[in-house]
C-alpha cells in the first residue's frame, strides 16, 4: 500500500495551506483530518447527504466527491470561513434566528448549498428555495425553517 | 393558541448553543481528536445467521501499523449488552446472528491500516439456516436463535368479552396492517473517542440518550468499577431513540484499553445501516366492531414484532405497542396480544415513537374503515367513541385526569384543512364533469402541481383527471415516561457555581431537541434571572448528576419537576446568604438578575455570594418519574394527545403521493419552548412522512438490500408540504401539577394513518401497509380514457379493499 504522496497548497478560508497528501483522500478528509477544520460533516458514503459541502472558488461542492488534489492551487471556504471579522454572515444568522437548526450536524453542509443557491439566484421564490437545497438532508427539522432561514437570509444580503 | 413567532412573544428565544452550530465551531463527539489517537473499526459477519469455527488474527496482528486486535477473548468482563437482556454478544464467541454482528475489532495508526487489517482476519464461518421473518420464527421446526427459543416478548391485556361482544355488532372490520423497518438515520454516524488516562481510568466521548446506562454497560463488560469510567454523552448529532442503546462504545472502550492509547471510532454510513436500530417491522391484524349507533363495542389485536437478533428494548416496545392499540378510545371488550420474535434479521429497538406508530397507524385505520361502513363522518365517529377526562387509561390502569384527546378533536374538527374533506365529497361530481371534458378535448395536461396556497376548495385547480385529492385525520394519544414496571429514575442538580452563575446539571443529552433553551427559559421563569447568569451542564458522568435517560418524552417534563423540586431550597438558600452580607431579612429577598434584589434595588451579586464560598449552595434531587399506581406493566400515568388533518395530492399514472399540507393540534401542557416545540412537531412530521411513504431498509433473505442514503430514502426538503401548522393546547386539569410533557414523539406519529385517509379519500384505496407503494395506487392510463369512467370510485387494482 505505498503510495506517493503529493504536495497540495489550497486557500482555505483566506489562508494558504500546504500539505502532503495521498492522492486518494477526499477533500473533505483534508479538511477534517489534515487541517482540523471540523465543522465540514460526513453523513454518508454515497453523496446523497450533502453535509459536507463547502465551496471551491467560490461555487458549492460535495467535498465527498473531490479529491484533494483536484482542489490543488484552487480556494475553499468552509462553515469556519463564513463569517468575516466576527460578524455572522447572513445565511448563519438565518439559521441560527429562525432556528433553521436542531442538532446542527446538517447546518454547516446546508448553509454553504444555500450560500451557492444565493450566489446564483438572490431574490429566490420558495419553490426555487426547496429546489436548490434538495441536496442536503435535514432528518431533525422538517426543513420547515430551513426555508425560512434562506429567505431571511437572502432579505438581508440584498440589502 | 396557533404556535408561531406572534403568538410566542418574548418566549421565542433562539438557542444558546446557536451560534457554535452555524459557525462549526461546535465539536460534535466524533469531531474530536486526540494527541497520539489511534483509529478503531469492527469487523462484522458477512452472513446472517453462521456458525464460527475459528477466528485467525495473527497475520492482522502483524500489520504495520496495527496496534490492536481483539476478538471475544479479549472481553474482561461480560460479553454481552442489552439495555433490557443483556444478550448481544460485544464479540460473538461461536455464532452469528445478524450482519451486524461483531466478531474482532482493530486499532492501527491509520483508517487504511486498520481496514486493511480487517481484510486480514480469517474467519471461518459454516453457515446456518436463516431465520428470515417472525412467521418463520414461529414456525415449530425453527432453530433456536436464543436458548430461551424464538420468542422475545410476549403481551396480552384482556377485558370484558371480545368474542361475546362480536356477536352483538353491527359492523366488524378485520385488516392487517404491516409497517416498514424504518432506518433513524441521524446524520452523524455513530462514533467517538475514547480515552485511557494514566490512572487506569477511561474517558468515553461518545454520543447516547442516558450517559449512566452506556457507564453500566461498559463497567459490567471490562470489569471496571463504573466510577472509573467517565461518559461525555452531548452534544449529539441526532438519534431519535438509536443511540440510547450501546453502539461502538465497547469496541472502543477496550481497544483504548488493550493499547493504551487513544482510540477513535466513527461509523460509515455503510456500517450504520449494518450494525444499527431500527423500528421494528410489525404485522398487526385487528378486528373491531361497533353496534348499530356507530359505539365501540369490541377490539381484538394481534401484534407480531421483528424484533432482530438480539432484545434490546424490544420488550418495552412491544409493550407500547400493546397499550397503544386500544388508543384515546371507549371499548368495553378489549383483547390485545403481541408477540415480540427473534429472526436473523437487523435488531429493532427504540425509535422516536416506541411502537406508538405502527399500532396507531392500524387502529386508525380500524377507525375510518368502520366509520365509513357505517356512512358516518370519519371525525364524527371518533367524537362518539373519544375516551372523557376521568376515564381510565388504556389498560384500564388509573391515569393522571386529562381532557386532551377533547381538545385536540375540536381543534381539529375547526381546522380549514378538514372543512375540505367535506367540501370535496361535495365538488366531486363538477370534478368529474371537468376532468372528462378535459380529456375528450385532449388538453388534460399532467401533474401539474396546483396552487395550494390554503383556501377554497381544491378542486378548482384541479388539472388532470388522474390526479387527485384527498384529506384525512388521525387522533393519537401517547404515554410519556417508560411506564408501569420500568425502573424510571430522574434527578438533577442545581448551585451556585465559583463564578457566581445559577448552575444546573442534568444527565441529559442535546441532541438537537433544545433541551439547553427549555431549561434556560424554566430556569428563568423560575428565578426571574438573566440568560447570562445561567449555566448548563449536560450530559456528562463526572459531573452531571444521574437524572435517567433522555427518551420516552420524558425530559422536558422531567427536568421541570426537578427544578420546580430544587427551586425553594436554593431560593431560600441564596437569600439566607444574600441576607447576612446585606443586613436585609431573607423575607424581603428574592433572586433576580445579575443577584439578589429587595425590591426595585439588587443588593447583592451572584459573584460576591460566590467569593464568600458556595459550600451550602448544591441541591440534588433524586425521584422517580410519575407512575400509574395500578400494577399493570408498562401502564402509563401522564400522557400526550396530537390530531393531525393532511391533505394530499396523488397522481394515479405515477402513483406518486404529495403531501399539500399538515396541520397538527397537540395538547401537552404548558408550552415552555415555542420554538423547540414547533421544531419537533415538524422534525416529527418529516420523519412520519418517510415513514408512510418512502422509508423501508428493505431485507431479502435477512441481507439488507437498502444500503446506504442512494437506495434509503429519507424525505427531501422538496417532499414536506408547504404549509404546516402547529397548534399548541396548554389547558391541563386544575389539580394537574405535573406541569409541560415531552413532545418529542407525538408528532412523528399521527401522519402516516392521516395520510393513509387522504389517500383513501383521493383514489378509493385503502392502505394497509406502509410506506405506501405507488404501484398500489397507479391505474393504467385507459383508465381515463372512457368517456363514462367511473371517477368517484376508481376501480381498485392493488385488492386492498377493507
Ligand atoms: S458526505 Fe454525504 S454527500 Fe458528502
Ligand atoms: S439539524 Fe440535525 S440533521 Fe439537520
Amino acid at each position: 500500500m505505498t503510495t506517493t504522496k503529493t504536495v497540495v497548497t489550497l486557500k482555505v478560508n483566506g489562508v494558504e495551506r500546504t500539505a502532503e497528501v495521498e492522492p486518494r483522500l477526499l477533500l473533505v478528509h483534508f479538511l477534517r483530518d489534515v487541517l482540523g477544520l471540523t465543522g465540514t460533516h460526513v453523513g454518508c458514503d454515497t453523496s446523497q447527504c450533502g453535509a459536507c459541502t463547502v465551496l471551491l472558488d467560490g461555487r458549492g461542492v460535495k467535498s465527498c466527491t473531490v479529491l484533494a488534489v483536484q482542489a490543488d492551487g484552487h480556494e475553499v471556504t468552509t462553515v469556519e470561513g463564513l463569517a468575516r471579522d466576527g460578524e455572522l454572515h447572513p445565511i448563519q444568522e438565518g439559521f441560527w434566528e429562525k432556528h433553521g437548526l436542531q442538532c446542527g450536524f446538517c447546518t454547516p453542509g446546508a448553509m454553504m448549498t444555500a450560500v451557492e443557491l444565493l450566489r446564483q439566484n438572490p431574490n429566490p421564490t420558495d419553490e426555487e428555495i426547496r429546489e436548490g437545497l434538495e441536496g442536503v438532508i435535514c432528518r431533525c427539522t422538517g426543513y420547515e425553517n430551513i426555508v425560512r432561514a434562506v429567505k431571511y437570509a437572502a432579505e438581508r444580503m440584498r440589502g | 393558541m396557533k404556535l408561531d413567532r406572534e403568538s410566542a412573544g418574548a418566549r421565542w428565544i433562539v438557542r444558546p448553543d446557536g451560534c457554535d452550530k452555524v459557525t462549526g465551531k461546535l465539536n460534535f463527539l466524533t469531531d474530536l481528536s486526540f494527541p497520539g489517537m489511534v483509529y478503531g473499526t469492527i469487523l462484522r459477519s458477512p452472513y446472517p445467521h453462521a456458525r464460527i469455527k475459528a477466528i485467525r488474527t495473527d497475520a492482522a496482528a502483524r500489520l504495520p501499523g496495527v496496534v490492536a486486535v481483539i476478538t471475544h477473548r479479549d472481553v474482561p468482563g461480560v460479553n454481552r449488552f442489552g439495555i433490557m437482556y443483556p444478550d448481544q454478544p460485544v464479540l460473538c464467541e461461536d455464532r452469528v446472528r445478524f450482519v451486524g454482528d461483531a466478531v474482532a475489532a482493530v486499532a492501527a495508526e491509520s483508517e487504511e491500516a486498520a481496514g486493511e487489517a480487517l481484510r486480514l482476519i480469517e474467519v471461518e464461518y459454516e453457515e446456518l439456516p436463516v431465520i428470515d421473518s417472525p412467521e418463520a420464527a414461529l414456525a415449530p421446526e425453527a432453530p433456536r436463535l436464543h436458548p430461551g427459543g424464538n420468542v422475545l416478548h410476549r403481551t396480552h391485556y384482556e377485558r370484558g368479552n371480545v368474542e361475546g361482544a362480536f356477536r352483538r355488532c353491527a359492523v366488524i372490520v378485520e385488516e392487517t396492517y404491516e409497517t416498514p423497518r424504518q432506518m433513524h438515520a441521524y446524520m452523524e454516524t455513530e462514533g467517538g473517542l475514547f480515552v485511557p488516562g494514566p490512572d487506569g481510568k477511561l474517558a468515553v466521548y461518545a454520543p447516547t440518550q442516558h450517559g449512566y446506562m452506556d457507564r453500566m454497560q461498559l463497567a459490567r463488560i471490562l470489569a471496571m468499577p463504573e466510577t472509573d469510567i467517565r461518559v461525555v454523552s452531548s452534544p449529539i448529532g441526532g438519534s431519535f431513540g438509536g443511540k440510547d442503546e450501546l453502539n461502538i462504545q465497547p469496541y472502543g472502550a477496550l481497544l483504548a484499553l488493550c493499547c493504551g492509547r487513544p482510540v477513535k471510532i466513527h461509523q460509515s454510513r455503510w456500517e450504520s445501516v449494518r450494525a444499527g436500530l431500527k423500528r421494528h417491522p410489525m404485522k398487526i391484524a385487528m378486528k373491531t366492531g361497533v353496534d348499530a349507533d356507530g359505539r365501540l363495542l369490541a377490539h381484538r389485536v394481534r401484534i407480531l414484532a421483528d424484533t432482530g437478533a438480539y432484545a434490546t428494548l424490544g420488550a418495552p416496545v412491544l409493550q407500547f405497542a400493546t397499550e397503544h392499540a386500544v388508543g384515546p378510545y371507549r371499548i368495553p371488550h378489549v383483547d390485545v396480544e403481541g408477540w415480540a420474535v427473534y429472526t436473523n434479521n437487523g435488531v429493532s429497538g427504540e425509535f422516536r415513537g416506541f411502537g406508538g406508530n405502527q399500532v396507531v397507524f392500524a387502529l386508525e385505520g380500524q377507525m375510518d374503515r368502520l366509520a365509513e361502513a357505517l356512512g358516518m363522518d370519519a371525525w364524527e365517529f371518533r367524537r362518539i367513541n373519544l375516551r372523557g377526562m376521568d376515564d381510565p387509561g388504556p389498560l384500564g390502569q388509573r391515569v393522571a385526569p386529562t381532557d386532551g384527546a377533547r381538545h385536540v378533536w375540536e381543534t381539529i374538527r375547526r381546522s380549514s384543512l378538514w372543512e375540505r374533506r367535506s367540501g370535496r365529497t361535495t365538488d366531486r361530481r363538477a370534478e368529474t364533469r371537468l376532468h372528462q371534458r378535459d380529456v375528450s378535448s385532449g388538453s388534460g395536461h399532467v401533474d401539474v402541481r396546483p396552487d395550494n396556497g390554503g383556501s377554497g376548495p381544491a378542486a378548482a385547480s384541479f388539472s388532470s383527471p388522474w390526479v387527485r385529492r384527498g384529506v384525512g385525520a388521525a387522533m393519537v394519544m401517547h404515554g410519556c415516561g417508560l411506564g408501569f414496571g420500568i425502573p424510571d429514575p430522574a434527578g438533577g442538580r442545581i448551585g451556585l457555581s465559583a463564578q457566581g452563575n445559577i448552575q444546573v446539571a442534568f444527565g441529559h443529552e442535546e441532541f438537537g431537541q433544545g433541551l439547553l433553551a427549555s431549561l434556560q427559559l424554566m430556569i428563568q421563569d423560575l428565578f426571574a434571572c438573566d440568560p447570562g447568569d445561567i449555566e448548563i451542564i449536560l450530559g456528562d458522568t463526572d459531573r452531571a448528576p444521574h437524572s435517567g435517560s433522555s427518551t420516552a418524552s420524558r425530559t422536558t417534563s422531567m427536568v421541570w419537576q426537578a427544578l420546580h423540586r430544587l427551586q425553594p431550597h436554593f431560593s431560600r438558600a441564596v437569600c439566607e446568604r444574600a441576607s447576612t452580607m446585606s443586613g436585609i431579612p431573607v423575607s424581603h429577598l428574592r433572586l433576580g438578575p445579575g443577584g439578589v434584589w429587595a425590591g426595585p434595588e439588587r443588593v447583592v451579586r451572584y459573584r460576591e455570594i460566590a467569593e464568600k464560598g458556595t459550600e451550602g449552595l448544591q441541591f440534588e434531587t433524586q425521584f422517580h418519574f410519575p407512575v400509574t399506581p395500578d400494577a399493570i406493566m408498562g401502564g402509563h400515568y401522564l400522557y400526550t394527545f396530537a390530531g393531525v388533518v393532511t391533505e394530499v395530492e396523488v397522481n394515479l399514472l405515477t402513483g406518486q403521493v404529495t403531501v399539500l399540507g399538515v396541520e397538527h393540534a397537540v395538547a401537552a401542557g404548558p408550552v415552555v419552548n415555542p420554538m423547540g416545540y414547533l421544531g419537533q412537531i415538524e422534525g416529527g412530521n418529516g420523519m412520519a412522512l418517510g415513514f408512510a411513504l418512502m422509508e423501508d431498509a428493505v431485507m431479502d433473505g435477512s441481507r439488507y438490500v437498502t444500503t446506504n442514503l442512494d437506495t434509503y430514502l429519507i424525505p427531501t426538503i422538496r417532499d414536506v408540504p408547504e404549509r404546516i401548522e402547529v397548534y399548541a393546547i396548554e389547558d391541563l386539569p386544575p389539580n394537574d401539577n405535573y406541569g409541560p410533557r415531552g413532545v418529542g414523539e407525538v408528532g412523528s406519529v399521527g401522519l402516516a394513518p392521516a395520510i393513509a385517509a387522504a389517500v383513501r379519500q383521493a383514489t378509493g384505496t385503502w392502505i394497509n401497509r406502509l410506506p405506501i407503494s405507488r404501484e398500489q395506487l397507479m391505474r393504467p392510463i385507459s383508465t381515463f380514457l372512457h368517456e363514462n369512467a367511473p371517477m368517484v370510485s376508481v376501480p381498485d387494482v392493488g385488492k386492498e379493499e377493507g
